[in-house]
Formats: structure tokens, C-alpha cells, sequence
């Protein structure tokens, strides 16, 4: 088994159309392969590949909640003074906490009086489901419910079923969410190979050099693929120097096309629904290129997996 | 000294050291005197059923259990920092049996 992750930093650079269209070509190599999407916020990595029947699903539990069981509550109103997110209101003489605002820090408990008035609630979070493809291969996708942040846990969890389904030789490509949050480090951590896309605007540059230090912390062989490349050549060789600088591997460069939008109107992989346009060529082009490092993996990664990590370390403000 | 070892299944020294560190499902907890295995303990992992922060929920439990060194395949930023405030050294090592890791980590 082998996992990927098609990562950016910035959003909406094209991380899942060329996810998509990598799976569909991966296929006609003999790939086995599962997708995983890991955007719980806004999951549509299924739309494009054609979900036919969604075979499984599982509830999510996000962290917990707290919530006052009236019949045991005194009215002290410990919980209202010591909550840090005015979570808890009075109404008609009985203390309530609105679970929209309550994060679940659990203050309230540890200051009443009286044993289990303050119960601790999981939430229902969302759904994670597993579809079936209409290319065969399965994909795990989840679905969060309004207000429920997508977290590591869940993007944890679907991996964890990712892998329940692998079978010999298996590919796992997790198409992560934007940024460089909770939910991104649980889609990089542990991936062999990650892929970043990058589109030559200075906001996607920055996120990208934002994400990389991701990677080399964890140690990751890094692949670029530029998308739109051609739109802003000046960022585009500034990119394609930084890559060269700190050894990622340049995958591809995708030329600006409608066939891209298009295609995504129609929800069908770009390299499917218009195979002769330039960027699809270039996707095949990117895919071959994933298919040979996979078959010469150990003689990649010695040339492309970091040497030395370079811990990326949050500065932590301590208490005076 | 005890050395905490990142699981997912598992309860002795075969059990296979996990790629990640937060949200691993367990910790195996060894005592070595002189060189010598003198205790193994699992321990639940905190960190593996939180939404979020959950390096920091699996470092208060390795704090808890006195570890000196824990060893996975990969440690988070916010892990690191945690690590170095609770004065926990870490070692990275995957995919390999806790007896083959063990030997790594006394040698070094």
C-alpha cells in the first residue's frame, strides 16, 4: 500500500479536478486504487468522479459538548460565571448551555458542585460515507454537518477505512482540504509521497511555501504541479525556482484551458470528457509521471525524500 | 527509564510501531533497568478520540505515566513544542516490531 496526498495551502487551486483526473489515468495502468476526500467542509471530489451508490455510511462524533441535566442542577450559577465563551444563559430560573457557542472545554463540569448535573454530550457531527465509483474503484468521503469543524479525528477515521479496504498493491490518493490546519496534518501525516499544486498568483505561492514546511517537517517527498502556469509567467519561474531550490520534484505544469471549467460544469474528470485538450494532455503527461515513481518508488525517494527534518516548531507564549 | 512506543494494535513487543504519534490508539510503556525490559504497560491514548489537540492529550498522558522517550513515526509541530515543555525526548521510527525499535533507542 501506498499513500499520496494531493495538498495546496491555498484553496480552490485545483487540487480536486487534478485529483480526478489522476485517478481516471492511474486506472488505465491497472492501478487498484481509493480515493479519499478529505474537505469534509466542502466535499466534491465525489461529484466529479461519479459516485453510482454510496455503500456505507457512519456517524461522526466531534468533540463533546456539555449539557446541564436540570433535575440535578442547584442554581448556583457556577457554570454561567466561569464559562470562558458565555456559553451558558439563564431562562426562567433554570441554567441552559447553547450548544452553538459551548467548545466542549468542559469549565462548567470541573467547577459544580453537584456530581454528573453537567453531563458530557457527543455531538453528531456529520456522516462519513464510502461510494462506489462508476470506474470501480471506492472512495471515502464525509459530510459535516453546519458548525462542525472538520478536525484530524475525522480525516484520521477515514483514512482508517481507507485502509480497511485496501487490497494487494493498493494506491490510497487523499485529496486534502485548504490550509495548513488540524485536518491537513492529519491528511500528511504518515503519506509517502505528497503531491502540492500551486497556481502563479503570490497568495498561492505563499500558501505554498507555507505547506511545504509542512512537508519537511514531516520529512515528505515533495511533487509540484503548477496549474494555469501560463497565466503569470513571472510567479510561475519564481515558483519553479523555489521548487528547484529545496528539491521538489516538478510533476507538471498545466496550461491555462476552458476545458477545465467545462468540464467541471458537466462533473466528469477533465482528462475524460475532453481527452484532447492541452490540459489533459498534460495531466496524462502527470499521471505517467506518478506511475513511473511508483514503479521505481525506493529509487525516487532516495533522491527526493528530505535527508535531515526541519521541525516546524509554533512559537508557544508561556504564562508569565 | 521509560520509553513510550506509539501503537495502533498490539499489547507486547511485537506489536508494530504507528507512522503517527496524536492519534495513535495506544502507547506501550516500557521500563528498561541496565539495558533489561523490567515492565510493559499499554495505555489508552487520549489523543486518538479528541477533534482536536490531540498530540497534547497524548503528551499529558505520557507526562502522567513519567516517559522519558517516546518513539512513532512522526510528530506533529504542536507535538514537538509540547514535547520539549514537558522535557519528553522523542525518537522517529516506523513499521517496525517495538523489540527492533527498542534496540535502536537504547543504542543511540
Amino acid at each position: 500500500m501506498i499513500e499520496l496526498a494531493v495538498a495546496s495551502g491555498k484553496g480552490g487551486v485545483g487540487k480536486s479536478t487534478i485529483t480526478a483526473s489522476i485517478l481516471v489515468e492511474l486506472l488505465k495502468y491497472g492501478r487498484n486504487l481509493i480515493a479519499v476526500d478529505a474537505d469534509a467542509d466542502a466535499p466534491n471530489l465525489h461529484l466529479i468522479i461519479n459516485v453510482n451508490r454510496w455503500i456505507k455510511e457512519e456517524k461522526y462524533y466531534g468533540s463533546s459538548l456539555a449539557e446541564i441535566d436540570s433535575l440535578k442542577c442547584i442554581r448556583c450559577g457556577a457554570c454561567m460565571d466561569i464559562c470562558p465563551f458565555d456559553a451558558i444563559y439563564r431562562r426562567n430560573n433554570e441554567y441552559i448551555i447553547n450548544q452553538i457557542v459551548c467548545e466542549g472545554c468542559l469549565a462548567c463540569k470541573l467547577v459544580c458542585p453537584v456530581e454528573d448535573a453537567i453531563i458530557r454530550r457527543s455531538v453528531d457531527a456529520g456522516v462519513i460515507k464510502v461510494g462506489e465509483t462508476k470506474y470501480g474503484f471506492p472512495i471515502i468521503s464525509a459530510l459535516l454537518n453546519p458548525g462542525r469543524p472538520n478536525t484530524g479525528k475525522l480525516v484520521t477515521r477515514e483514512r482508517e477505512i481507507a485502509k480497511e479496504l485496501v487490497k494487494k498493491d493498493t494506491i490510497i490518493i487523499i485529496d486534502s482540504a485548504a490550509g495548513i490546519g488540524c485536518q491537513v496534518v492529519a491528511s500528511l501525516v504518515g503519506v509517502d509521497i505528497v503531491i502540492l499544486v500551486a497556481e502563479p498568483t503570490p497568495t498561492s505561492f505563499s500558501d505554498l511555501k507555507r505547506i511545504h514546511r509542512l512537508t519537511k517537517h514531516f520529512m515528505q517527498p515533495t511533487c509540484l504541479i503548477i496549474n494555469k502556469y501560463d497565466i503569470n509567467m513571472p510567479v510561475t519561474n519564481e515558483i519553479l525556482s523555489y521548487a528547484k531550490q529545496n528539491n521538489m520534484y516538478l510533476l507538471g505544469m498545466i496550461p491555462y484551458d476552458e476545458a477545465i471549467p467545462k468540464s467541471i460544469v458537466l462533473t466528469k474528470p477533465v482528462i475524460e470528457q475532453y481527452p484532447d485538450s492541452k490540459a489533459s494532455k498534460e495531466l496524462k503527461e502527470i499521471a505517467r509521471e506518478v506511475n513511473s515513481i511508483l514503479d521505481n518508488l525506493n529509487d525516487w525517494l532516495s533522491k527526493y525524500k528530505p535527508k535531515k527534518p526541519e521541525p516546524y516548531k509554533p512559537i508557544i507564549i508561556k504564562p508569565k | 527509564m521509560k520509553i513510550a512506543f506509539a501503537v495502533e494494535t498490539g499489547e507486547d513487543l511485537n506489536a508494530i510501531v504507528s507512522s503517527r504519534f496524536g492519534r495513535a490508539a495506544k502507547f506501550i510503556v516500557v521500563e528498561i533497568e541496565d539495558e533489561k525490559v523490567v515492565n510493559i504497560k499499554a495505555v489508552e491514548n487520549p489523543g486518538s478520540k479528541v477533534a482536536s489537540g490531540a498530540a497534547i492529550k497524548a503528551i499529558q498522558s505520557l507526562i502522567n505515566e513519567k516517559v522519558d522517550i517516546v518513539v512513532a513515526g512522526a510528530f506533529g509541530p504542536n507535538a514537538l513544542s509540547a514535547l520539549e515543555g514537558a522535557h519528553i525526548k522523542h525518537v522517529t521510527i516506523s513499521g517496525k516490531p517495538i523489540k527492533e525499535a527498542l534496540k535502536e533507542v537504547i543504542e543511540k
